[in-house]
Order: C-alpha cells, then sequence, then structure tokens
C-alpha cells in the first residue's frame, strides 16, 4: 500500500516541530519504517490516524490515491481485516481469553492461518506452551509476543507496532523481528514501527524522528 | 466466541431482572387490553352505568311550561350537552281500551309521547310506524308492569304478566282529535327502565298530530339530553340558574357512574405508568448490559468486527427475553381472565374464548415493535460506542 501524508497536524494538542507534523512524505508499499519519538510526541495518535480510529487532524492522508477522510465505518472494518494489522501500544488482548483464543478471534475474521501454523508462531516467539493460559495470567512481555502474532494472523499491505518490544528480552526481540521481517516481505507490505529509542536491528528505508 | 466473550460480562440476575421488568409491563398491557375488549359492551350500550348519561329535564308546573325554541337553542349550545332530544306529546284525547277473554274489558283515559329513537333504551326492529300502518307499537315504563303485577292484578285476581305475554295484549286506541277521530291496534312492545311514559313511535306522533288536529301546534314541555356527566356542578348550575327541574334518581345514578369511571380512568393511568416505567427500566438494563462490555465492544471493533456483528449478541439476548417474557404476560392474561371471569358474569357481560384471539394478535405485534425498537436502540448504543474519535485509545497519544 502506497501513503501519501500531505502536512498533518493533531488538532487537539500541538506537537513540536518534527519530520511528521506538518510534513509531505511518502510511504511506499514494501519499505520499512521507524518512527522514533520520545514518550508523549504523538506516536500513538499517528498510528490511530493511520487505523482509523481517529481524525481529529488538519491535513489529508492518501492510500493509494483514496484520502481516508473519506472512508466509511464498513471501508475500515474491511481494511482491518484484509490490509492494515496493528500491535497497540497497550495490546488491547482479552483479558478473559486464553493466548490462543485471543489470536484465533483475530483469525476466524479471514481465516488466514491454520492453527498450527499459529502454534508454529507461538513456538518461535517461545509462548507455544502458553496457549491455553488466560490472557490476563501472561506478563507484559508475553503478551507483547501473543499480540504480534495476533496482528500476523491477517491479510496486509500496511503493518504498524507501536512500540512492540518494550518489555521483550534481546533474544526473543531479534526472533520476533525476524518473523515480522519474514511475514512483511513476504506480503511485500509497508512496516512503520515506533520506537523511543532502539531500533532493534532492522533494515529501515527511513527513519522518521518525532 | 465473539457471543462467549461478550456474555462473559452478563450475569443471570441481570438477565432476570430484565425478564420480570418486561413481563410485568406487557403482562399489565395485555390484561388491560383483554379487559378493554372484554367490556366494550358497557361501554357501548345506552342504558349502562359506564354508557352515556341521560338527563331528563322540565319546567315548574302551574306556569306556561313548555320550552320555547330560543331556549332550546340555549340549551343546545351549554358545552356539557352532546345531544338533546323534545318529548313530543299527542294533541288529541287517547282512550285505550283492552279486552282479555273471561274478564271484563277495561277502558282507560291515556296520552302518547315519543322521543327520538336513538334517545330509547330499546332496540327493535319493530319499532317503527309508516302511515297506512294500522298497529302500533308501544313502550311502557317498567313501572308500570310493577303496579299492574304487585298492585292490580294481585288485589283482583289477574293473572300476572312477563314483558313476553304483555306483548299478546290486543289494545285498542281510539284518538279524539279537534277535527277527526280515529281507531288503530297497538300493542306493547317493550318496558323501558329509562323513560318514564308512553312512548309511540315519533313518526305515528306526528302523522296522528298533524291529522287530527291540524290547528294545534306541538310542544315541548320536557327536554331528555344527553351529558358525559349529569352529577357535574355546571349541569346543575345551569338547570337551577333557568329553574329547570329534574329527577334526583337521575343524579344518584350518574354519580355512581361518574365515580365508576373515575375509578377505571385512575387504574388505568396507573397501569399505563407502570407500564412506561417497566420499559424504560428494560432500555436502561440494555444500556447497562452494553456499557459494561464497552472496552470489549470497542476492542472487537478495533479488530475489524463491524458494529452490526457485535450488536447482533445483543439482539439474540433481547430476543429471547422479550419472546419468554411476551410468554409469560400472555399466560398471564390467560389466568387473569378465568379469576375475572365470574366478576364479569356478574355485570352481565358473556366473556367467551374469542377476545384471547385478539389479545394474542396484540401480543405479536406487541413483540414485533418491540423487536424493532431494541434493535434499532442497541445499534444506534453500539455505533455511538465504536465511532471514529470516542475510542478508548484517546489516552494514548
Amino acid at each position: 500500500m502506497n501513503i501519501h501524508i500531505t502536512s498533518i497536524i493533531p488538532t487537539y494538542f500541538t506537537p513540536a516541530s518534527s519530520e511528521v507534523w506538518g510534513n509531505v512524505f511518502y510511504l511506499e508499499s514494501g519499505e520499512k519504517y521507524l518512527v522514533k519519538a520520545a514518550s508523549g510526541s504523538g506516536k500513538s495518535s499517528f498510528f490511530n490516524f493511520l487505523y482509523g480510529l481517529h481524525n481529529k487532524y488538519n491535513g489529508t492522508i492518501h492510500f493509494d490515491s483514496e484520502d481516508i477522510s473519506s472512508f466509511t465505518e464498513l471501508k475500515w472494518i474491511q481494511l482491518r481485516r484484509k490490509k492494515i494489522s496493528i500491535v497497540f501500544q497497550g495490546l488491547r488482548l482479552f483479558p478473559e481469553l486464553t493466548a490462543l483464543e485471543n489470536i484465533q478471534l483475530k483469525n476466524q475474521l479471514t481465516n488466514y492461518k491454520t492453527e498450527s501454523e499459529i502454534l508454529g508462531y507461538m513456538k518461535r516467539l517461545n509462548v507455544a506452551e502458553l496457549a491455553h493460559k488466560k490472557a490476563e495470567t501472561l506478563s507484559y512481555g508475553q503478551q507483547q509476543r501473543i499480540a504480534i502474532i495476533r496482528a500476523l494472523c491477517q491479510p496486509f499491505e500496511l503493518l504498524l507496532l507501536d512500540e512492540p518490544f518494550s518489555h521483550i528480552d534481546d533474544v526473543q526481540i531479534s526472533n520476533a523481528t525476524q518473523l515480522i521481517t519474514e511475514e512483511v516481505t513476504q506480503r511485500n507490505a509497508t512496516l512503520i514501527i515506533a520506537s523511543l529509542g532502539n531500533s532493534y536491528n532492522i533494515d529501515y528505508t527511513k527513519i522518521f524522528l518525532l | 466466541m465473539i457471543r462467549t466473550l461478550l456474555n462473559k460480562q452478563i450475569h443471570f440476575s441481570q438477565l432476570l431482572f430484565f425478564a420480570l421488568t418486561s413481563s410485568l409491563g406487557l403482562g399489565i398491557l395485555l390484561v388491560a387490553f383483554q379487559l378493554f375488549i372484554d367490556t366494550q359492551s358497557l361501554f357501548s350500550t345506552s342504558n349502562d352505568l359506564l354508557g352515556n348519561q341521560h338527563l331528563i329535564i322540565n319546567k315548574d308546573l302551574g306556569r306556561e311550561n313548555a320550552f320555547t325554541p330560543e331556549e332550546i337553542a340555549t340549551i343546545k349550545e351549554q358545552k356539557f350537552v352532546k345531544k338533546i332530544g323534545g318529548f313530543t306529546h299527542g294533541t288529541y284525547r287517547v282512550v285505550a281500551s283492552v279486552s282479555v277473554a273471561n274478564y271484563t274489558s277495561i277502558s282507560t283515559e291515556m296520552f302518547l309521547e315519543a322521543v327520538p329513537d336513538e334517545f330509547l333504551d330499546i332496540q327493535s326492529t319493530e319499532w317503527n310506524w309508516k302511515p297506512g300502518n294500522r298497529e302500533v307499537p308501544i313502550i311502557i315504563p317498567k313501572n308500570y308492569v310493577n303496579l299492574y303485577n304487585f298492585g292490580y292484578a294481585a288485589s283482583t285476581g289477574m293473572p300476572q304478566i312477563n314483558e313476553n305475554i304483555i306483548r299478546e295484549i290486543p289494545i285498542e286506541l281510539n284518538l279524539y282529535g279537534s277535527s277527526k277521530r280515529e281507531k288503530y291496534n297497538a300493542y306493547i312492545l317493550d318496558a323501558s327502565e329509562k323513560i318514564n311514559s308512553i312512548l309511540v313511535p315519533e313518526s305515528f306522533l306526528k302523522y296522528t298530530n298533524k291529522t287530527l288536529s291540524p290547528e294545534k301546534t306541538n310542544k315541548v314541555s320536557r327536554i331528555i339530553l344527553e351529558v358525559n356527566n349529569p352529577s357535574d356542578p355546571t349541569v346543575l348550575d345551569f338547570l337551577n340558574s333557568n329553574n329547570y327541574k329534574y329527577l334526583q334518581n337521575d343524579l344518584q345514578t350518574s354519580k355512581t357512574s361518574y365515580f365508576l369511571q373515575l375509578i377505571l380512568i385512575i387504574v388505568l393511568g396507573i397501569g399505563i405508568l407502570i407500564t412506561i416505567l417497566s420499559i424504560t427500566l428494560v432500555v436502561t438494563n440494555i444500556n447497562l448490559l452494553i456499557l459494561k462490555n464497552k472496552q470489549t465492544i470497542c476492542q472487537l471493533h478495533f479488530l475489524g468486527f463491524s458494529s452490526t456483528q457485535i450488536a447482533k449478541v445483543y439482539h439474540q439476548i433481547s430476543y429471547k427475553i422479550l419472546g419468554v417474557s411476551i410468554l409469560i404476560a400472555f399466560l398471564f392474561t390467560l389466568l387473569c381472565k378465568f379469576l375475572f371471569a365470574p366478576y364479569l358474569v356478574k355485570l352481565r357481560i358473556d366473556t367467551n374464548l374469542f377476545s384471547l384471539v385478539y389479545v394474542f394478535v396484540a401480543a405479536i405485534i406487541l413483540f414485533i415493535v418491540l423487536v424493532i425498537y431494541y434493535t434499532k436502540h442497541t445499534n444506534k448504543k453500539i455505533q455511538q460506542m465504536t465511532a471514529m474519535n470516542t475510542s478508548l485509545l484517546t489516552s494514548e497519544i
């Protein structure tokens, strides 16, 4: 998915000048981007705009030359099922469901992955033994890995990861980044990672300072 | 999976409360509806407590006591008067004679009057007369029949009569007008409890007045009024200020009737209030069920579940509860029908099972209306909750 951003600025807070706010830039398919910023500078807001949860901004965002401000609820639902996937900073897992149920809930919308594929991913990120444990009993780092796998269980052309590795140890980060890069390359998708500073040894096309 | 997820937050006690309030409201509504249908006959008859109320007025005796056209017009203009009709009386002498086999014939002077048919408490196809007919139907006051049976017949050894026999008595009417005399055969059609007079069809009286005493004008000396409530002070004030007389007895009945109507209105008002409250409670309950799951609903929406998919879970819950409630309400109505039946019989209302068909249809209509309302309400609430910019993520910058 090609994204064209023209001078967007949130209306509910005044951000400091940056390479994102108020600028014109393109995010192209198959490329990887890092949005690097200190806490409170608007990373999550930027992701929420791209994910259609918020439209309180001036300026325009185009997905493949379509202005996203014209999208209906139904259109956003379709995008969230088939084109855009996200790992929220707050993860948004359902604590009362098990790790596997959380992933399956997303997967059943498109039946994109089989259960054995999902368990394979869980194994790679070292959380397979937690499959039947309730999400509320998992550590934050474990939950982050479940949320990453959940985000991969759907077709996408744009993958948004909002501080996805903040509570994960280096070995697992390297496992996760490997898995993510494989999936993104395979699908020729655009990857945008938001991070407080760490760049996680990924080969980015461009790093934006926010 | 989405259903189990959303149902986790919903407790059985909450659903029970939902079902109870819903059953209560619907039950009251259906019972009231059923009672309304069953008591229809009470409201439509003219001779009953709940029917239209009539008042017969006249002027003081001993003076020129006919009502002038102006006076009638003034009475007609009063707000409390729904209908007005004058008593027409014959302008000729009447001698009636009755001959019963084996008994000496009885002969008496009497009079004839007529009122518009709409004020009569007797409905009969025989109540009509056309010029050329030799036989005239007569309505006499019920009091006369009682006087005869328990006074005259008892003391003279004459046979007692009832409404069926009374019709068989041949009566000969000799009418002596100022310019002509005529003879008619008559029979007693029925006895009226409402109007204390000897009545013949209006057409007969008009015709005979014209042919027998053409030079005499017909005067209205008594007026019958249809009013909502004869004991209303404005009615009494009007009558007193014009020095019109009325029967106290009429007022007694009307007071009872008015009191009964008042009680019915109060009961109905309370019923409607409870029904409205219970529907409000049910709606609040739905809101609560949705609100409890606010976070789950928003997160499902973020993941790509449409608000319709989410609303469907709530629709199913409310349809099931509504279905159960309407069934309970219907059974309750059925029970009430059998409980009320003995009392309604005392009021001379025939209770047939057919009213249940109406109640059943009403229950189905109510179910459909409420299903549509609850569906729309739930959809609206969930759409509001999942609309753009209202998400839980506003706290994440």
